[in-house]
């Protein structure tokens, strides 16, 4: 609690043939975290372990499966051990996969050509003459198009007054026809010279070469071609489901080992080495050093030399928070914000205590605590990811609750005498904020100053973080004698105020100066206690007035006015959710924090731990 | 209703929309850069979200003096 876990800093070398046992007895013990070796005149990085390009080859492969198979979760019961084993069956789930992609390949490439033939055929599908009439003549033309469909008489007219030697087919479309004209060549400019008179619009038809009986039956043929190609694929895509179930745990578990198996063989690329020896530096939690030295020195039969000793100053050490259980979760806050450094305070047990008080008296409610208790309950179940978050956003519900009895709300509606009524008493509710502004901006203060004091020493601490309680104070003085509660000579507050600022000035230098006024806006900032629960109860008086009415009609609208209650309080309780959190914690980040938190420390992640 | 009580739930209004718009325009400039930042690096979200809410404050503001005109009219 308050202060991160102890760290010390471990050095480990040996000659390269133990490297490999060393690797491995870090990635069982899960408890060294490496500080990578940057290239420099004394050692290079390490070169990863043989097996690495072969490991990171198998596990592209694997993950290249499971992509195509479509494979989502990452949680199975399945161990697999042998890397063989797992490329042998990666390569028979491969090739079983590969002839089903093929052949949708061949029914896509068939569905994408056939797209330009159906479309002729559709066209050709009114004239009844078989498609190998559209070939080359030798004393025949003919023409292919479109035109109005008033204009046949004239064209048959016409046609007949040139020659007698021509067949004409025709197929009417809306207002268009079309034609398909076979006439005797010697006639072929005049036919031509008549069709262009006519507004004739000519298509060539490319695709259909080759192709025997009429357009309709050839259509017919391609529409049965195109279903059974449908169903075909269809087919398939059930056998890569079924496939993917049938290897899924397999693929699963191939990746998690293989994953393991690739950091260790990567692992001395964080290493510093020589041709014959390698350094590993990293941190290890003082609780647990002793014990992973003999486990290390037991594994490697004494031949490697380990150096350890506590964290330096000037050290950038791994942060792992360390809190009880409680507050745990709350620490989410900060891997969301920053990680504070080594020797700062950690500032979660604060967020703990204040961020669900905050929260509850802002949605303070109890009909909207218990529907957010339950839902986030049910939640939580749902989604075990996101624990944490849920476990912060479950307390905060039920100090929603407690807050609701104090002000007297169950939806909105004043179910009892409220010991504070929001709706009507706003000016004691902001009063109220304002003080545990007050409170709250002091504690960081406060917070601030010890961690002042710890890495600058008193004086400093004084300047910087003092000052700004003597300037409440004397902000203080000066209001209360100008209202005259208190009878002193307002130059006593004026010289508090003046005292801060030197003190300020030499503290945080212009800096500080620039920042006086802030203290008065990030203590009027938590008025929105008081402003965002104000809208959230005037938002739920106005739903149950408006549902009242309906309630008063009686009959059907009885039914209209439930339906108001619902949404609008659905619609509210999300509203009033999202605005409590986020400006709970923002009361957190910006008016807490900014008085005492650096941060920008890196995580303790050991070496072989997974992600969480 | 007297023009009296017109004008202060006139002022009342007007501080609390105008104070409304400007935090709206500076969160629309930082919500833009906030996610500009965040599909960068996803890490951003925290400290995102927070600037994004930073003037919500200006409304805060705005309601607080809202609330201190409308108590005239009593």
């Amino acid at each position: 609690m308050l202060k991160p876990q102890e760290m010390s800093s471990v050095i480990i070398t040996g000659s390269k043939n133990m490297q490999e046992t060393v690797i491995r007895e870090l990635h069982s013990m899960k408890i060294l975290h490496i500080v990578e070796h940057s290239k420099n005149w004394i050692a290079d990085i390490g070169m990863p372990l043989e097996n690495a390009p072969r490991l990171s080859e198998i596990l592209v492969r694997i993950r290249a499966l499971s992509a195509a198979l479509g494979i989502r979760d990452n949680k199975t019961k399945l161990e697999v051990k042998s890397i063989s084993e797992i490329d042998s069956t990666a390569k028979k789930i491969a090739e079983g996969l590969g002839i089903y992609t093929d052949e949708l390949k061949k029914i896509d490439e068939f569905f994408s050509k056939s797209q330009a033939l159906r479309n002729e055929l559709e066209i050709l599908k009114g004239i009844d003459i078989p498609l190998e009439s559209f070939a080359n003549y030798r004393n025949l033309a003919y023409f292919t198009g479109f035109i109005k469909i008033k204009d046949m008489d004239s064209l048959k007219k016409e046609l007949q007054k040139t020659t007698q030697k021509f067949m004409l087919f025709e197929s009417t479309e809306g207002s268009r026809a079309f034609i398909a004209l076979f006439i005797d060549i010697k006639n072929k400019e005049n036919a031509n010279g008549i069709l262009q008179k006519l507004n004739f619009s000519g298509i060539n038809f490319s695709g259909i070469q080759g192709q025997k009986g009429t357009a309709a039956q050839n259509l017919k043929k391609l529409e049965q071609e195109s279903s059974r190609l449908l169903k075909r694929k269809d087919e398939i895509g059930k056998k890569i489901e079924k496939l993917a179930e049938e290897h899924k745990s397999f693929l699963i578990a191939s990746n998690e080992f293989l994953g393991g198996q690739l950091e260790k063989a990567e692992a001395p690329l964080k290493f510093a080495s020589t041709p014959s020896s390698f350094l590993i530096k990293g941190w290890i939690p003082s609780n647990d050093l002793d014990k992973s030295i003999d486990r290390l020195n037991k594994a490697a039969k004494n031949r490697i030399f380990v150096h350890f000793e506590p964290a330096k100053k000037q050290d950038k050490v791994p942060v792992k928070l360390k809190n009880p259980a409680y507050a745990k979760p709350f620490e989410f806050f900060l891997d969301l914000y920053s990680i504070p450094s080594y020797r700062e305070i950690d500032p979660t047990f604060f967020i703990f205590l204040t961020f669900p008080i905050f929260f509850g008296i802002m949605l303070g409610d109890v009909g909207y605590g218990a529907a957010s208790l339950a839902a986030f309950l049910l939640l939580r179940r749902k989604i075990p990811k996101a624990k944490n978050f849920f476990n912060i956003l479950i307390l905060a519900s039920f100090v929603t609750v407690l807050f609701g009895f104090l002000f007297g709300e169950f939806f909105g509606y004043e179910f009892m005498h409220p010991t504070i009524s929001r709706e009507h008493e706003m000016f004691r509710l902001l009063y109220l904020s304002i003080a545990i502004g007050v409170i709250h901006v002091n504690l960081g203060l406060a917070l601030g100053f010890i961690n002042e004091l710890k890495s600058h020493g008193f004086m400093h601490a004084v300047y910087a973080k003092a000052s700004w309680i003597v300037l409440e104070l004397g902000i203080a003085l000066l209001a209360l004698t100008y209202f005259r509660i208190i009878l002193i000579s307002p130059f006593i507050g004026a010289a508090f105020l003046g005292l801060s600022i030197l003190m300020l000035l030499k503290g945080e230098g212009v800096k500080g100066l620039i920042e006086l006024p802030s203290i008065l806006t990030n203590v009027m900032s938590y008025a929105r206690l008081m402003a965002i629960g104000l809208s959230s109860v005037i938002l739920a008086v106005i739903v149950n007035e408006q549902a009242g009415e309906f309630f008063h009609r009686g009959g059907f609208f009885v039914l209209i006015g439930i339906l108001i209650l619902a949404i609008g309080h659905a619609i509210n309780i999300m509203l009033g959710l999202l605005g409590s959190f986020l400006h709970s914690l923002r009361l957190h980040y910006v008016e807490f924090f900014s008085k005492f938190f650096h941060g920008g420390a890196k995580k303790y992640q050991p070496f072989g731990a997974k992600d969480e | 209703m007297a023009i009296e009580t017109g004008l202060i739930a006139l002022g009342s209004g007007l501080a609390i929309g105008l104070s409304a718009i400007a935090a709206a325009v500076a969160e629309k400039e930082i919500g833009v850069a906030a996610v500009g930042a965040m599909a960068e690096k996803e890490e951003l979200f925290g400290k995102g979200l927070i600037l994004t809410v930073i003037p919500e404050t200006l409304v805060i503001f705005g309601l607080v003096v809202a609330i201190l005109i409308l108590n005239l009219a009593k």
